[in-house]
């Protein structure tokens, strides 16, 4: 049994190069070389114990002098040291790490054949989004860059990833934006299962718990064939470890705080596999989390707390030529709403907004007052696959989940009967349902690929009493789609198609000009298409060259068309029922994307893409001014528009070893979107960023019990967005904010406390209390963006019956 | 060229029923109809109308939005008084949305204790409006009002409704706005 790379099953090359880049910032590449006075030579091969195939690829560390290389094509690897007791850490991707002890007087020749990790494999077999994505761009956050991350909103996360944007609302949540494009036209698949929250407020996050992933991906670009048509701008792919296939029972404790809202997160996961059904394996996992009053320098930004509380539970049956899983998971949140928004007329707005810090603010608190959110999402999956003989394999994929939103106003009801059930002023659930067959074919002629069927009912109401913002509505979709990859040598060639049908139906309650109550019932059909085409090529075994293009037509969803009302403050108006318009029509997609990854060179690694997405028919939102004049006053107003817009950018990201143990990091993205209908700047745009990061790893002393201690410092600066649309100050309320940087300093080590490897560190960010506003959050107009915080991460990985043999 | 075996076809039958499964289930009750929303409060006029404390014609200003938050936009008067002349002055609330249309000024007076009407003329010598009615706590409450002119000029009238739950205690700040609407007025 040979390991297959899941992006390029065959020879997986290309694939497995750019993700071992890609994941550089948790795989430290020292090189080879050593004073010449130490010159005894250690070599070997890498094999697989089954196959006994070479392992080209695979990283071998001296963990004593944190010497690393990775082995050549044919398996080979070799380093010079000095005389002495030496520990070789052996690892490759979906195998078993091997760590072997070595006393080194001569030279010495030591093979290693490494046993495939089953359950790694496994995992990567049975998703299939995980098969059909190598010729797309992706960068990935596991092991210690995800780790710097916990505690934070997944939205939040991500920004680590070079063209990754966030658009905010307050200090506590973030709906991701890749290549500034951002809500329906991102998917998120939530373990396999496309995330279907309410997707309709920017200001609502994506409804997940980053702790069940052990993995983040981002696919950048188009990637509409497999995921449908609201792949566009990107996916978003949040992974759980596969469930454990050896006996025995673990688990992990996450801990996390904050200093600057008092942020206390505890995340435990405990899985195990029973020993007497090997192919029973289980998993739970919970997470709560609750933060008191965020603090802008100078000022708390009042009633900013939130709780979250959710967990999950697996479990697995698993054979070789089947297997079955069931998950469900529930996440549970309470999140507070700047009052700063809530003001009078318009005068009043314009003085709120002119305000250097807001009128009302507060001492520190975990109360959560009105306004405030409260979201819970469930989603209940079941999959299974069969191994269709010699063929392929055959996987399906059940899903149902239901997002329940109430948001709570600030004001309460006049009627004191109303005013003590403490309802929601607008209470919406989401449902929907999901089906995916999909079958994957073996190899046949230098040909892999998979065909498919997909389909989605969802269903959308508010309850009685609820206020009115996005209409009933039920949505139906199907789709199928086929892709193939051609794989020879140094190429890598895939092309796609998918169709998709979609049938909305809506019925909206309105009111005549005279005040007479009607239901507006409307049904809308789309048959959408979306094809890929892309290329990857290797000219040298350091550069990998990829070529994507995609394109796809989007049906504008419910929220774009007919939102209309006021939630948090904000009034927000869909396209169809501006006076005067007529229905949206779809989004067309043209998007084309260049990669270069320069890899495992001793020195410089790095990634640049290029790219451009035409959009015609693009469905965007604008202020509407003046704001819209409502019986308690001004509110900030927003409408959406059409028009045909270009995108084109660069994401660079790269790493240069300085020297031993010095790594200096980059990164940088910039976005440049015209308005060709109009001839102008397209609005709501990230501005350029840039981030530099120097870190030093310590080496491991062997009498300490401190290893893989390291220290990193960071500075992130974003210029003031100047590329905005013509007469900016009649568009929106303000102007761009001033550009900002803000330095970062992160100190961590894993501490052998007894057999515990304990990882810790602490990271400091906005560490001067730099004031500053972004222009992508909402609240910008209001407030300024969180000061200085500390966060402490505690992870401590817990073997409960069985002890660990990888050593991690 | 391919085998299946007939577990794995059975498997494979298997599989297929599971993934058209909800596409059978899912189509339940979804032909409901929204309904007007008539547990959520919503104020749609206001009316303030001054009667010549000597007699005469009564003047009044509305302000009728009767097509809720956004939409249409909201129909606003204005108010043209004589010079040197005392008003009595009576504001009504109404929710026109709801059949029958609800009174909301007499929930406000029921519910005294947690209201008042807030009355800001700008230039600030335009009116000068004194409430004359009170709550059971003897505070103000601004439903009743006495207003009063003296020179000519031009301006406007701004009325704020503060929710104050618990916490009135005569003064704006506590609580929140309710209502707050401005009319132009003409003092001649």
């Amino acid at each position: 049994m040979s390991f297959r790379f899941p992006g390029a099953p065959g020879a997986g090359r290309p694939g497995l190069w750019l993700l071992l880049l890609l994941t550089l910032s948790t795989v430290r590449l020292g090189w080879a070389q050593a004073p010449t006075a130490c010159a005894l030579s250690l070599s070997g091969r890498v094999a697989d114990h089954e196959s006994r195939a070479d392992l080209p690829g695979a990283t071998v560390v001296v963990l004593e002098t944190q010497q690393a290389t990775e082995t050549d094509a044919a398996g080979n690897f070799h380093f010079h040291l000095c005389a002495g007791l030496y520990h070789v850490r052996v690892s490759f991707l979906g195998y078993q790490s091997e760590t072997a002890e070595l006393r080194l007087e001569r030279a010495v020749v030591r093979n290693f054949q490494l046993h495939p990790d089953a359950v790694a494999l496994r995992g990567a077999t049975v998703r299939g989004e995980r098969v059909l994505a190598p010729t797309q761009p992706t960068a990935t956050l596991s092991g210690q860059a995800l780790q710097q991350t916990r505690g934070q909103a997944l939205g939040e996360a991500l920004q680590k990833i070079s063209g990754v944007t966030v658009i905010q609302t307050g200090p506590s949540i973030f709906k991701p934006m890749i290549h500034g494009l951002h809500s329906n036209r991102l998917t998120i698949l939530n373990n396999g299962v496309r995330q279907e929250g309410q997707q309709w407020g920017q200001e609502h996050g994506p409804e997940i718990d980053p702790f069940i992933a052990s993995r983040l991906t981002v696919v950048k670009g188009a990637a509409s064939v497999r995921y449908g048509s609201d792949a566009i701008g990107g996916v978003v792919l949040v992974e759980p470890k596969p469930l454990r296939d050896s006996a025995g029972t673990g688990g992990e404790l996450n801990l996390v705080g904050m200093s600057n809202n008092g942020l206390g997160a505890a995340s435990g996961t405990v899985e195990g596999n029973v020993r007497r059904l090997p192919a029973l394996s289980w998993r739970v996992q919970g997470t709560a989390k609750r933060a008191g009053t965020f603090r802008a320098p100078g000022y708390y930004l009042k009633n900013s707390g939130f709780q979250e509380y959710d967990f999950s539970a697996a479990a697995g049956w698993r054979k070789e030529t089947y297997g079955l899983e069931v998950f469900y998971s529930q996440f549970n949140t309470k999140i507070g709403i700047l009052p700063a928004a809530h003001v009078g007329s318009p005068t009043d707005l314009q003085l709120a907004i002119a305000r250097d810090q807001p009128l009302k603010t507060s001492g520190f608190s975990y109360d959560v007052e009105r306004a405030y959110q409260q979201v819970r999402h469930d989603v209940a999956k079941l999959t299974g696959f069969v191994e269709t003989g010699s063929a392929g394999r055959l996987t399906a994929t059940v899903a149902q989940q239901t997002d329940f939103r109430d948001e709570y106003d600030k004001f309460r009801p006049r009627n004191d009967n109303l005013a003590s059930l403490n309802k929601p002023e607008l209470s919406y659930t989401n449902r929907t349902s999901t089906a995916e067959l999909l079958w994957e074919h073996r190899r046949r002629h230098n040909l892999t690929g998979s065909v498919g069927v997909a389909g989605t009912y969802q269903f959308n109401r508010y309850a009685n009493g609820s206020r009115q913002f996005i209409p009933f509505y039920t949505n139906t979709a199907v789709g199928a789609f086929w892709l193939e990859k051609w794989q020879r040598n140094k190429w890598l060639l895939e092309a796609g198609l998918r169709l998709d049908h979609r049938n909305l139906q809506v019925k909206r309650g309105d009111r005549d000009s005279s005040g007479v109550y009607f239901v507006d019932r409307r049904q809308f059909q789309y048959t959408t298409p979306a094809a890929s085409l892309g290329a990857t090529f290797d000219p040298t075994t350091h550069l990998t060259l990829n070529l994507a293009t995609g394109l796809t037509r989007r049906a504008p969803a419910a929220n774009e068309r007919f939102s209309d009302g006021v939630h948090n403050a904000q009034y927000e108006l869909g396209y169809d029922l501006v006076p005067g318009n007529g229905p949206l029509v779809p989004e067309t997609a043209l998007n084309v994307g260049l990669t270069a990854t320069w890899h495992d060179n001793p020195r410089l690694n790095g990634e640049i893409t290029v790219y451009q997405t035409r959009i015609t028919d693009f469905i965007y939102q604008v202020p509407i001014l003046p704001a819209v004049v409502t019986i308690r006053g001004a509110l900030i107003s927003w409408q959406y528009q059409q028009t045909d817009a270009t995108f084109r950018g660069v994401d660079v990201a790269g790493t240069y070893q300085l020297a031993p143990r010095w790594l200096l990091g980059a990164k940088g993205s910039i976005v440049r979107a015209r308005d060709t209908r109009q001839d102008q700047w397209q609005i709501f745009m990230p501005a350029d960023r840039a981030e530099v990061s120097l870190r030093y790893d310590f080496s491991n002393q062997p009498a300490t019990h401190f290893r893989q201690s390291y220290v990193q410092l960071g500075g992130y600066a974003v210029a003031r967005q100047t590329r905005v649309p013509d007469n900016y100050a009649e568009r929106d309320y303000k102007l761009p904010p001033a550009g900002y940087a803000l330095l970062g300093l992160e100190a961590g080590t894993t501490i052998h406390w007894g057999r515990l490897p304990l990882d810790i560190s602490v990271a400091g960010s906005n560490l001067l209390n730099t004031r500053y506003r972004d222009y992508l959050n909402r609240y910008r107009y209001f407030t300024d963006e969180m000061g200085r915080n500390v966060t402490l991460r505690v992870r401590v990985p817990l073997e409960l019956s069985r002890a660990s043999s990888s050593g991690t | 060229m391919y085998s299946f075996n007939k577990k794995s076809i059975s498997r494979i039958a298997m599989l297929a029923l599971l993934a058209a499964a909800p596409l059978f289930s899912a189509c339940n009750n979804d032909d409901d109809d929204p309904t007007p929303d008539d547990d959520n409060e919503q104020i749609t006029t206001l009316t303030y109308t001054l009667t010549p404390a000597g007699g005469g014609t009564p003047v009044s200003a509305t302000y009728r939005d009767l097509d809720g938050d956004g939409g249409a936009a909201p129909v606003i008067g204005s108010l043209t008084l004589a010079a040197n002349t005392t008003y009595t002055g009576v504001l009504t609330l109404l929710d026109e949305t709801k059949i029958p249309v609800v009174n909301t000024s007499v929930e406000i007076l029921e519910e005294a204790d947690e209201h008042l009407f807030w009355f800001e003329s700008t230039p600030a010598n335009l009116v000068t409006v004194t409430r004359t009615d009170r709550d059971k706590n003897n505070l103000q409450i601004g439903l009743q009002t006495s207003l009063v002119t003296t020179a000519a000029a031009t301006g406007e009238l701004k009325i704020t409704l503060r929710h104050q739950p618990g916490t009135k205690n005569g003064t704006f700040a506590p609580g929140d706005t309710d209502v707050e609407v401005k009319f132009n007025t003409t003092v001649r």
